[in-house]
């Protein structure tokens, strides 16, 4: 069963900027995109379980610090070599001044 | 120099030339005479030219008398290694200190707008890039080049293998001279499609993709095992009749010449308004990309295979059909495991 957690306040993510969330054990990237979007994923790197939170974001991409892989924040979808296997992504949103994920 | 005259910046500020990557002119059919003259300069000049002057330097002022060479000793074993050090540290370390320490031209023509060094990364020994490739550089990159040097020289010595007198053919050694390029080009594709195999690449090459922004010390950021076959370009003068010039020229247009690849900039700046072609361009965007692009385009072997991407839009979209394959078989794997 799913329910909101909540993940971190909004301010605490610049804007295009993402920031690790870790909750029971299980470890998330939460984005933040202009406008206030937000958008939650699985934070390991599909390719060698590096740690997504270090790498840069763009244009709702995140690419990967070690070997620059990339990825849909929207989707999880893998968009570039040598990531191949999409991340898996969660439900976000804004609620007033914090950031919350469904898991 | 104005570098928005020869390419765009996007917005991570990476570099790309308005002019593709090209194969060699040579290939095209029906031929094109002046597309060759115009490219023929730029195959001596800058690179090959200093290959060959630098081999013709170790001949007459590094390789010791072949009376030395008959038998195996420390001593011009250790000169050799030593030479070669030096010689890889003040080149490799020229460029990367005009480059990329006193970022002599910013990041004018850089194909990735990241500094390396900015980018601490668990990927690297002591999380450098720089420090990783200079260890694996001199720990065994310049060994095994010298070895096969070693290897070459004692052989030629003892008169082992087909070697041609410097002055009984020398229209023969011109050709074979000429000729060298494209054997180390067939070379190098061949052990590079090898490396790439899953398991070598997860224990062999995955060390020298690391360096996915490469600067000049990444060149010889290499597995052992790669250095072994990279360098093992020597070899074939022990087939091909040749003269120990011919393979010191080849060992150095291996190991000064993988430079070439890893400077990470489209030109050098000489002056305000002059540069010199990298022809960096084709490697990297196989750093870039992983799968594109395993040759230098001397020769269209990529284009023949279906793995040539020239920089352009058309060239992702090709890169691209082939990536959304191999993803779907990686997710369904990954699906399927998940639901087992």
């Amino acid at each position: 069963m799913t329910s909101w957690i909540d993940a971190c306040g909004l301010d605490d993510i610049e804007e295009e900027g993402v920031r690790r969330f870790d909750h029971q054990g299980r470890t998330f990237a939460v984005y933040r995109m202009a406008g206030d979007e937000v958008f939650c994923s699985d934070v390991l790197c599909s390719h060698e379980a590096v740690h997504l939170s270090e790498g840069m974001v763009m244009d709702y991409e995140i690419e990967c610090p070690k070997h620059s892989g990339i990825f849909d924040i929207r989707t999880g979808e893998a968009k570039r070599l040598p990531a191949c296997i999409n991340l898996r992504t969660y439900p976000a949103r804004v609620d007033g001044t914090r950031v919350k994920i469904e898991i | 120099m104005d570098d928005t005259k020869f390419g765009t910046h996007n917005k991570r500020g990476d570099f790309t030339p308005n002019e593709p990557a090209e194969v060699a002119p040579i290939w095209n059919f029906p031929p094109r005479p002046l597309a060759i003259l115009k490219w023929l300069p730029g195959y001596f000049l800058p690179w090959n030219l200093l290959w060959t002057a630098s081999a013709f330097a170790w001949w007459a002022w590094v390789v010791p008398d072949k009376a030395t060479m008959t038998s195996l000793s420390w001593g011009w074993v250790l000169w050799l290694f030593a030479v070669n050090a030096v010689a890889v540290f003040l080149f490799y370390g020229a460029l990367e200190l005009h480059l990329y320490v006193r970022r002599a031209q910013g990041t004018r023509f850089k194909y990735n707008a990241k500094w390396p060094s900015e980018h601490k990364s668990t990927a690297f020994m002591f999380q450098s890039q720089t420090i990783d490739s200079i260890i694996r550089a001199f720990g065994s990159g310049v060994p095994i080049w010298t070895a096969w040097e070693v290897l070459v020289l004692w052989a030629w010595a003892n008169d082992i293998g087909p070697w041609v007198g410097l002055m009984d053919n020398g229209w023969y050694l011109f050709a074979v001279w000429l000729f060298l390029p494209v054997l180390h080009e067939v070379h190098f594709f061949l052990i590079h499609r090898l490396i790439h195999t899953p398991f070598l690449y997860k224990w062999v090459h995955s060390v020298h993709h690391n360096s996915v922004n490469p600067s000049p010390w990444s060149s010889l950021s290499m597995h052992p095992v790669e250095h072994l076959l990279y360098f093992a370009t020597a070899a074939y003068h022990f087939i091909i009749p040749s003269h120990p010039i011919l393979a010191i020229y080849q060992l150095n247009f291996a190991g000064f010449g993988a430079v070439v690849g890893h400077i990470g900039f489209d030109k050098m700046e000489v002056t305000e308004d002059k540069g010199v072609d990298s022809h960096a361009f084709i490697h990297y965007l196989h750093h870039k990309y992983f799968e594109v692009n395993y040759g230098d385009g001397l020769i269209p072997l990529d284009k023949w295979f279906g793995t040539f991407h020239d920089g352009t839009k058309q060239g992702d979209a090709q890169m691209n059909a082939r990536y959304q394959r191999r993803k779907a078989k990686a997710n369904a794997k990954a699906n399927a495991k998940a639901n087992a």
